[in-house]
């Protein structure tokens, strides 16, 4: 077990996918929040509020499921 | 994987999948001159052939007072075509339209597979199916950019002319980059991805829920904690039935978005 890398690489890769989902996680708070702020704020914009909301999540959202494919490859 | 390595072999229910690919990847049943025709082949023609019919039966007679299954396949078609196609393509839409509504109800279908008994195997959870969409659209919305903008597309793109002179290069680089390169990757990751751990999530959590139910017998009291996986198993399936309709939505929106912006290049 001594020096054995390769039996690290799983668990590399499972920390490595936990740093990753950091700041997806926070983005997407930050997005859904300020979506309700909005239509708080003006409800008759809902239909355009939430649209944006979903674009602006999806495109976060990639950030974290690159680091979940990346994940597979590494510890494969 | 760690587990399967060191897997008791007398306790073959917990061995049966030794490895996350077999999750995914079905041996082949037939073969049509040289292709191999999978689980995940026979069920993505299922999945246009049950496109086409709900369409068809919903669509097929233009009723005074439509039937209840008639206004709920009018609503989907509606919701593509005002929601998706006129809100952001605008009024060119009508053109993109056939591929916008295919693309969602057959994203749609392939995802609720995941949901549905029997088959409970998402299709698009195979790279080969949302990647060749996502290039379907990378072709369209760049021939579309060509056409309109002829080689601007590619000049404005790489030097945009509304950012200033200092930071230009680096504003270029980055979208040059991300509008020709990683728009159809990121595209198809995002439905794959998704589905891949969304499938991933009920087979563990169902699947050691029923498992530790199983063996009450064995290990007594134990293994009670088998109804905690499957309760969390059970509400996680509520919100995979959620993930599949918005990722369809999200992949027609994108893909709506994308050709808007290389036809309305110029704002």
């Amino acid at each position: 077990m001594e020096g054995n890398i390769e039996a690290l690489t799983g668990a590399l890769a499972l920390v490595g996918y936990g740093l990753g989902a950091i700041g997806p996680g926070i983005g997407i708070g930050i997005v859904a929040g300020n979506a309700i702020t909005a239509m708080a704020r003006q409800p008759e914009m809902q239909g355009t509020i939430r649209t944006t909301m979903f674009l602006g999540i999806a495109l976060t959202e990639a950030l974290a499921l690159i680091g979940f494919v990346l994940f597979f490859i590494a510890s494969a | 994987m760690i587990l399967a390595t060191e897997c008791d072999v007398a306790n073959e229910v917990i061995c049966a999948p030794a490895n996350v690919n077999d999750l995914f990847e079905f041996p082949t049943i037939f073969t049509i001159g040289g292709l191999d025709f999978g689980r995940t082949a026979i069920l993505m023609f299922l999945a246009a052939f049950v496109t086409v019919a709900i369409l068809h039966f919903g669509l097929r007679q233009q009723r005074l007072v439509p039937t209840k299954y008639g206004v709920a396949i009018e609503g989907a078609v509606g919701f593509v075509r005002d929601g998706i196609g006129r809100d952001i393509i605008g009024p060119e839409s009508t053109k993109y339209l056939p591929y916008l509504m295919s693309l969602f109800f057959f994203l749609l279908v392939g995802n609720l597979f995941e949901v549905t008994p029997l088959i409970n195997f998402p299709i698009t959870s195979r790279m080969a199916i949302p990647f060749f969409l996502s290039l379907v659209t990378y072709v369209i919305f760049m021939f579309m950019g060509f056409a309109r903008n002829n080689f601007r597309y590619l000049i404005d793109t790489a030097w945009p002319r509304h950012v200033p002179i200092g930071l230009r290069w680096l504003v270029g680089l980055i979208e040059l980059v991300s509008v020709f390169l990683l728009r159809p990757i990121t595209l198809a990751v995002r439905l794959f991805a998704n589905m891949v751990a969304g499938h991933l999530m009920l087979t563990l959590l169902l699947g050691s829920g029923v498992i530790f139910l199983a063996a009450i017998p064995e290990i007594g009291l134990k293994g009670t904690i088998g109804v905690f996986w499957f309760g969390l198993g059970l509400f996680m399936f509520l919100l995979e039935v959620l993930v599949a309709v918005l990722q369809a939505y999200i992949f027609t929106l994108l893909t709506a978005i994308y050709i808007e912006s290389s036809i309305h290049f110029e704002h």
